[in-house]
């Protein structure tokens, strides 16, 4: 739309004005297991500031939240927790997978209590990988989410 | 009194003297009372029999040094009575370890389930038969073969 | 006959940070005992140590304690190079007391910042990790890594210290002064934050000893112990720094603690930039074409001053290229073995500012 400071209509159907409504307003569950739960909280921090993408309001209650970011190694006992918490969320959930370890085991996939990806137990919308990933590829990583609920291909 | 059976230094410069199991705990209580402190134990797999090294550590003197033993059937007396830091250590050990300490009031594991099998730092622990966890509603874990079962 | 209430907390909550449970057995508000439930992170870093190469464990021990991780290597590598007989130069040895001291600001800062948030005071939180940032891009310049540097290599550090590092570090060095003041003044101006602090969490020495307890936690009893002075390594015994303690063995004494402790770090990190030598930064013993054939044989303890207290690193050797044995004596979780002891008689909110002052990371705790 341009702005030529005359009042604009944009037509649109329900479907996509809630898509984009939702998109911009993610709210993610602080889902910090490990390492990788600190260069979340760097990416919330003011250097790279996740609020310019409509996500900065982290709550630590799963019934609030839209957007679980499973941050660091889960492991064998974690995991059935993980998946009770991501039961707990209302519907529409989302969940973006941060780092190698909750890809797919990590430095960790030879051992004994680690479970091989948390899309064992839960479904992932977004995989980031990194061991940790940078605040700004977590970033990207919402943006991708973004578009993803927007319905976006990304070419 | 207890017999030293050797007295070495390791890598680093630190003393390690060997007691027998028999007298670790009369070993332990004279350090003790010498103003000793333990500060950290280690279980070590020797595949014929399972060794511990206790580090012990004075504060006024500064002195840092280790006591080994060794124990061919699992068992060896608890030092829960003596130091506190034995506590979870001894846990963690029985835990990962298998070495049964006696005396201890409260010998669970602490770090993996309690129905998991086997204790994983020994050197004939089969990595290749993985164990699955899950938890019912009332949080109790479960430990299982089967994948279907668990994650 | 009285009422109790169980109260559940963790694994996931956001006043904890870290993923333990606590149990805590309620008569109304007051605490009468914690249950601490351990292993929601065990990610058998002891037993992968005994099925990898003696250089590639390095990548274990920085995700032990993940914001201290130039220590954990450190330790590690320590004793590694005592069983493998491959020293370091000089100069590698400067570069990673350094590297060493910069990360405990780091870890400092993410204690402070996360003290903050369970205290509810958001503001520091921001401040912090705007510094935290300026540290993490010069371990990126040095190293590539961000948080899990993985930096030091057995005999010597990956990479030299260039100018633009040196000068970079002087940088971050002169402006970190002011801004930690202002940081601190952030904190101690805030009648909150007193009044929740202190007289809540108190250490007796005795039952430090008994616990195990090291770190800040034993210095805020009064005891000046600090593996850096009483069991020098490195190049501390040629830098002049001081041991702060305080008497207040409560929450408070040991925020205290950490603040000083920053100064001194800086003051060491200054002496250090001054005292830095020209030379090889790596032993050729260690060089990575050769790291596939480094043996080791024996045993050894070494132990490090790390963020959280006394971390220590066996390892035992047996003449192949594998250890044979990998223990880390993890300060967290002697620390927080106090916790149901001096908890007991707490509120529920002082319960939280205790976990928080006592700081335990528990990526070490549970290995």
């Amino acid at each position: 739309m341009m702005k030529t400071g005359e009042l604009g209509v944009k037509t649109t159907t329900l479907e996509k004005a809630l898509e984009w409504g939702r998109s911009n307003s993610l709210w993610p569950l602080t889902m910090g297991l490990a390492c990788c739960a600190i260069e979340m909280m760097a990416m919330q921090a003011s250097d790279v500031d996740i609020s310019r993408f409509g996500s900065e309001i982290f709550r630590n209650s799963p019934r609030q939240s839209d957007l679980m970011i499973v941050a660091g190694t889960t492991n064998k006992r974690m995991a059935p927790r993980v998946k009770r918490i991501y039961e707990e969320m209302p519907y529409p959930k989302y969940v973006i997978a941060m780092g190698v370890c909750v890809i797919q085991g990590g430095p960790y996939v030879d051992g004994y209590s680690v479970v091989m990806g948390v899309d064992k137990v839960i479904p992932v919308d977004v995989y980031v990988p990194g061991c940790p990933p940078t605040p700004q590829a977590l970033t990207y990583g919402i943006i991708t989410l973004q578009k993803k609920i927007r319905n976006e291909t990304d070419r | 009194m207890y017999k030293i059976v050797s007295d070495e230094k390791d890598k680093v410069g630190m003393r390690v003297i060997t007691v027998d199991k028999t007298d670790l705990i009369e070993a332990m209580t004279d350090f003790k009372n010498k103003g000793y402190y333990l500060t950290c134990l280690n279980g070590n797999d020797m595949k014929d029999h399972l060794e511990v090294i206790y580090f012990l550590h004075n504060f006024d003197t500064n002195d840092y040094f280790a006591v080994k033993t060794s124990t061919n059937d699992e068992h060896l007396p608890s030092l829960t009575k003596l130091f506190k830091v034995a506590e979870w250590d001894e846990r963690e050990q029985y835990d990962l370890m298998g070495i049964i300490f006696d005396g201890h009031d409260d010998l669970r594991r602490i770090f993996l389930p309690d129905e998991w099998v086997g204790h994983p730092l020994r050197k004939d622990y089969d990595l290749k038969k993985v164990q699955y966890v899950n938890m019912d509603s009332e949080g109790n874990e479960h430990v299982s073969f089967d994948e279907k079962e668990g994650s | 006959m009285p009422h109790y209430t169980e109260l559940n907390i963790g694994p996931v909550h956001p006043s904890i940070h870290g993923i333990f449970n606590f149990k805590l057995i309620l008569n109304e508000e007051i605490i009468q005992d914690v249950k601490v439930t351990l292993g929601f992170l065990h990610r058998n870093a002891e037993k992968l140590s005994e099925l990898n190469l003696y250089a590639d464990n390095i990548i274990f021990f920085d995700r032990m304690n993940y914001i201290d991780a130039m220590n954990m290597e450190l330790c590690y590598l320590m004793s590694v190079e005592k069983i493998t007989g491959i020293e370091p130069p000089e100069r590698a040895q400067w570069i990673r007391m350094i590297m060493v001291e910069l990360n405990r600001l780091a870890a400092r800062l993410v204690g402070m910042g996360s003290l903050g948030l369970d205290l509810g005071m958001l503001t520091p939180f921001f401040h912090a990790f705007k510094e935290r940032e300026k540290i993490q891009r010069i371990f990126t310049e040095a190293s590539g890594g961000r948080q899990e540097v993985n930096y030091f290599s057995i005999g010597g550090v990956y990479q030299d210290f260039t100018e633009k590092i040196i000068n970079d570090i002087r940088n971050f060095i002169d402006q970190f002064k002011k801004n930690l003041e202002d940081m601190y003044n952030m904190f101690i101006h805030s009648e909150i934050f007193w009044q929740r602090n202190q007289g809540i969490g108190i250490i007796e020495p005795e039952l430090a000893f008994d616990y195990g307890v090291t770190g800040p936690a034993i210095r805020a009893s009064g005891i000046p112990y600090d593996v850096r002075k009483d069991a020098p390594y490195l190049f501390y015994d040629k830098v002049n720094f001081d041991i702060p303690i305080s008497h207040q063995k409560d929450n408070f004494g040991r925020f205290m603690i950490k603040v000083e402790e920053m100064r001194q770090s800086i003051r060491i990190i200054e002496q250090s930039l001054d005292k830095i030598n020209d030379g090889p930064f790596f032993n050729p013993q260690g060089k990575k074409s050769l790291m596939l054939r480094i043996k080791g044989n024996g045993e050894a303890f070494s132990r490090v001053e790390s963020d959280a207290g006394e971390f220590g690193v066996y390892v035992k050797g047996d003449n192949t290229t594998k250890p044979y044995r990998v223990h880390a004596r993890s300060p967290g979780l002697r620390n927080l073995s106090l916790l149901p002891v001096i908890s007991k008689g707490l509120m529920i909110a002082d319960f939280i500012a205790v976990v928080g002052g006592l700081d335990p990371v528990v990526g070490e705790v549970d290995r």
